[in-house]
């Protein structure tokens, strides 16, 4: 199976270990990622903020290569997939001039749902070699992937399960908890620090009273919004994986610690203990 | 427009010797041209709040959502875009998936956050607005994000860098860059993006208008 794939900024820099299991993983599952040529930014969420125009016509670029490359879409970054369909949608309304040859046609998958589908979970559930029992984690999808329902599509936008789904295929214990897709904050930190950092910190401080050791995401943003708040903290911190990560690690036979050396919440000790790794 | 007015009595008390606010003067030209502009019919709201109740941020705005689809109502457009609110929002959607009336209300707060750019108006969370303008700068520079890039455009902004050493932030952001970098999290450089023309393209499309 061949799929375009548009990674997003983010897995350049802040997430490039979330890129790196995503290769790993797609490898081993014997999925062709074409990446798109030459992709550029989606604008979010500045570009919506403050030009309409720019928040259709920024993606659309992204869309024409893929049409071109005659492939659908495949994207790990929740806000770069929640602006593909956006734009996608305002294409097929014809509202804005768009300087490039798109028709709007191609698919726009959301990684995460990509491989809950019932026959990736068939040859993700071929692939563990070594179950992660006994791992009890959480999943937090974050808002851009699953609302607003109209965009992404999702029907159980209130309690998602494409992540518990993943997740629960790798052994691990997936616990349901009531906040998996309340806001963590997103880019607000880097303006008003206290306003992420208070809704960050519930997000946390509700993950561990539904019993987690760990969060698993697939959006890179909230990802460092959950892991930088623990820099400081180094007993009883919460690591937060990629969900790749932990498939990778369920893929491997033995472990290895540098896979997490990015991470501010240290994740070695966790796993350790678990003799995962 | 009787009962539009009764509706405002009770929505704010009037304080007695303060001139009491009427509708916009120009009577709902403002409510329609914002319906024409967004496809959203805001008369639907019929103020039960629950935007306002999901919003994870609405104890930080002074406009509540609720207010905000109101005042639309009302023709209040100044009050709007020299508000806290439109800038403070996430964008997290929850009030749009909420809605029983099917009001959009996040697009409704981006379509004034557009105007409020367009407008002389100064914006009240000036450092969230001057992010936003970065970010746009940095990606026409560069057509993709890097972030060492876009917080060091962000901070050379005039007043940024002034307001953080105020608020005794500088420090706490200089060690989390450092930490940053230990962890291999930044990219220092970034590779030529060879398509830097078509983004030109994209950018004449808004006319000059935001960058």
């Amino acid at each position: 199976m061949r799929l375009s794939f548009y990674p997003g900024c983010s897995l350049e820099g802040m997430a490039n270990d979330y890129a790196r299991s995503i290769d790993t993983v797609f490898r081993d599952l014997g999925i062709d990622l074409v990446e798109i040529e030459d992709w550029s930014c989606c604008g979010a969420t500045a570009a919506h903020s403050l030009s309409q125009t720019m928040s259709v016509v920024l993606p659309a670029r992204n869309l024409a290569v893929a049409e071109k490359m005659g492939l659908d879409i495949v994207s790990p970054c929740a806000m770069c997939f929640n602006r593909l369909r956006f734009s996608q949608n305002m294409i097929r309304k014809k509202v804005f001039d768009i300087p490039w040859h798109v028709t709007g046609e191609l698919r726009v998958h959301d990684m995460t749902r990509f491989m809950a589908e019932p026959s990736m979970i068939k040859s993700i559930k071929k692939r563990v070699l070594k179950p992660l029992n006994g791992l009890r984690v959480v999943c937090y999808y974050g808002c851009q992937m699953v609302r607003p329902p109209k965009i992404t599509g999702y029907t159980d936008y209130e309690n998602p399960q494409t992540l518990d789904r993943i997740i629960a295929t790798t052994g691990a214990q997936v616990i349901d908890w009531s906040y998996k897709s309340t806001c963590c904050g997103a880019s607000i930190g880097i303006a008003r620090r206290e306003i992420q950092e208070s809704l960050t910190r519930r997000i946390l401080q509700k993950a561990q009273q539904a019993g987690a050791e760990a969060i698993v995401v697939s959006c890179p943003l909230c990802q460092s919004n959950l892991d930088i708040i623990q820099k400081d903290r180094s007993d009883r911190c919460t690591p937060v994986f990629y969900f790749t990560e932990l498939l990778r690690l369920s893929f491997m036979e033995s472990g290895a610690s540098k896979l997490f050396k990015m991470h501010f919440a240290d994740p070695v000790s966790l796993l350790k203990a678990k003799r995962l790794l | 427009m009787q009962n539009i007015i009764s509706g405002l009595n009770q929505a704010h008390e009037h304080v007695p010797g303060k001139k009491r606010k009427l509708i916009g003067d120009r009577g709902d030209f403002f409510l329609n041209r914002m319906q024409g502009e967004t496809g959203v019919n805001i008369s639907a709201c019929y103020q039960c709040e629950r935007c306002t109740n999901a919003c994870p941020v609405s104890h930080f705005m002074d406009i509540k959502p609720h207010q905000a689809i109101r005042y639309v109502q009302l023709g209040w457009r100044e009050d709007l875009l020299k508000s806290s609110t439109i800038w403070i929002c996430l964008s997290c959607e929850m009030c749009t998936t909420y809605c029983p009336n099917e009001v959009d209300v996040a697009e409704i707060i981006h379509h004034l956050r557009n105007m409020a750019v367009h407008s002389s108006i100064t914006p009240k969370e000036k450092s969230l607005a001057v992010f936003h303008q970065t970010f746009l700068e940095v990606l026409r520079k560069s057509g993709r994000i890097n972030e060492l890039r876009l917080m060091n455009a962000y901070y050379l902004k005039p007043d940024i860098l002034h307001e953080r050493i105020k608020n005794n932030i500088l420090k706490e952001d200089l060690l989390l860059g450092m930490a940053l970098l230990r962890k291999g999290r930044l990219k220092l450089f970034t590779p030529k993006f060879r398509a830097i023309k078509e983004i030109k393209k994209a950018y004449s499309q808004t006319r000059g208008e935001i960058v």
